[in-house]
């Protein structure tokens, strides 16, 4: 997966601020949303136990080219959908920050990578699954492995875009820098793609509900009756 | 109290949460709201402060407020392990091409490859920039009850996110215990990570599926009870947080007040810094 692992003090305070900003401006998006309504008390007991979740396999380090981890927030956009999983991701990047996984200041553009997993996660899997009709275990891993991919591409470009205090390379430098770390969290996100493709199928063998969501199978079950689509 | 985490390494919020409430010292004392307020001063004073010299003071200033905490030291030694691992990975690749006067060398693939003392020094930097955060941060954490956290949470943050952040930080404890059980398990057999990823993705998959499976079970009968107690869309504060006393506030004007000759020296005058 993708993460910025960089701690306070490694951007200027101009960049910290510019990818607070960008990410208080996307987040607001969702909390608009669900500011109005009120949260089923069901899906926000869930949205909850997916951060519980999420924050601790965060936690645990693949000793692999000095550290990397999975975090399964594409699943999360799958299982809890774009709104909710905004605001997990948030408050696991919240959490993580805490005990100094990422620091205070690296929350927004860190938040921004996992809002990029989060969306792709649910839309592309949506998509596969409603238009292409593909199978649960190839959705999951290709959405995943699209999700990672491009998140750790933003990785990248935050990094160079901000460039690291006290160094004096040029971007340059620091892209061909981050293009390594790049690549560790690119096998990784394909890892994390088989992983989150057995997790959808085995979901959807026990608990098919939990998928009905992001597979369209509750929207389609509303429309007919209600005519009305929600989305939270 | 017991400890129970995946590792020494990785804080544990149980024990986190357990010196947030045995309220033993005087910084226990301290407003949360003048704690919270410094924690954002100190995160602004690592991003501001470029000399060795000042990010060392302020190091030792931050361990002088976890030690006064009497908070344990082996313990915060253990937990640096993360931030040390993660400022390690990222600088590794800078430390060796930063420009600068080499002080070992070595040719890979007849390419030659320096450390120089720039790199060195971005490393120190990064590095103790990481131990200050993480130690006030964890300091704050430690020498705070859980009711003036949720207090702040509910008032600081909207609604929908106050709501999720105070779940889930309940549900932290059990799920932590519960990917420590699988790890445990993992271990027992003779497994580690990097063998469990690269060559046991779909055991790691049932397992993780499973985690998810029973969590979302666990959440749905919380949600039951729950509105069976009458939850109405907010979680109700326990403890009513005054504000910071005038101590408290005099000490936020002072970090302030520093920190703004800090900033005002590095991006104006550049009176700090002389040596």
């Amino acid at each position: 997966m993708a993460h910025i692992h960089l701690e306070d003090g490694a951007f200027t305070i101009f960049w910290v601020l510019v990818w607070t900003l960008i990410a208080a401006g996307l987040l607001s998006i969702p909390l608009y949303r669900l500011g109005g309504v009120r949260i089923p008390t069901r899906k926000l007991a869930i949205a909850a136990m997916c951060v519980a979740v999420g924050f601790a396999i965060f936690q645990v380090e693949v000793p692999v080219l000095g550290g990397v981890h999975i975090n399964l927030t594409p699943l999360m956009g799958i299982l809890i959908g774009p709104s909710l999983g905004s605001l997990a991701v948030l408050v696991i990047n919240m959490f993580s920050a805490a005990v100094g996984h990422g620091g205070w200041g690296m929350i927004g553009a860190n938040t921004i990578v996992n809002l990029i997993e989060v969306l792709i996660g649910y839309y592309a899997y949506r998509f596969m699954r409603t238009s292409l009709k593909a199978g649960r275990f190839s959705s999951g891993f290709w959405t995943t492995s699209l999700a990672l991919t491009i998140s750790a591409v933003a990785v990248v470009g935050i990094v160079t875009a901000s460039e690291i205090q006290d160094s004096e390379q040029t971007r340059a430098q620091t892209f061909s820098n981050m293009l390594v770390i790049a690549a560790a969290n690119i096998v990784t996100g394909v890892v994390e793609g088989f992983v989150t493709g057995y997790i959808v199928g085995f979901i959807g063998k026990v608990r098919p509900d939990l998928l009905e969501d992001a597979e369209g199978v509750g929207r389609e079950a509303e429309s007919t009756t209600t005519g009305a689509a929600t989305d939270v | 109290m017991s400890r129970r985490s995946y590792s020494r390494h990785i804080p544990d919020f149980r024990l986190v949460t357990y010196y947030g409430e045995s309220a033993r010292s005087a910084v226990h004392g301290v407003n949360p709201w003048t704690k919270a307020a410094l924690l954002v001063i100190v995160v602004l004073f690592v991003i501001i402060l470029m000399d060795l010299e000042l990010l060392l003071a302020l190091f030792a200033l931050t361990l002088a407020f976890y030690f006064a905490g009497r908070l344990p030291m082996a313990l915060l030694i253990g937990w640096y392990s993360l931030p040390v691992l993660f400022v390690l990975t990222l600088t590794i690749m800078f430390m060796f091409t930063e420009p600068g006067n080499p002080l070992v060398s070595f040719t890979v693939l007849d390419t030659r490859i320096a450390l120089t003392d720039n790199g060195v020094m971005l490393f120190i930097k990064l590095l103790l920039r990481a131990l200050i955060v993480v130690t006030f941060s964890l300091g704050v954490l430690m020498t705070t009850k859980y009711s003036h956290i949720a207090s702040m949470a509910s008032g600081v943050l909207p609604r929908p996110l106050a709501n999720i952040f105070l779940l889930s930080y309940r549900f932290t404890f059990e799920t932590s215990d519960e990917i420590s059980d699988v790890l445990d398990a993992m271990h027992a057999r003779n497994g580690d990570l990097v063998k469990g990823v690269s060559k046991q993705t779909r055991l790691f998959a049932g397992i993780f599926g499973l985690a998810f499976v029973h969590a979302f079970e666990r959440a749905e009968r919380i949600a039951k009870a729950m509105e069976a107690r009458g939850f109405t869309g907010q979680f109700p504060t326990a403890e009513r947080l005054p504000g910071p006393t005038y101590a408290g506030y005099g000490a936020i004007t002072l970090a302030a007040a520093v920190l703004a000759v800090a900033t005002y020296s590095r991006y104006f005058s550049g009176t700090i810094g002389w040596w």
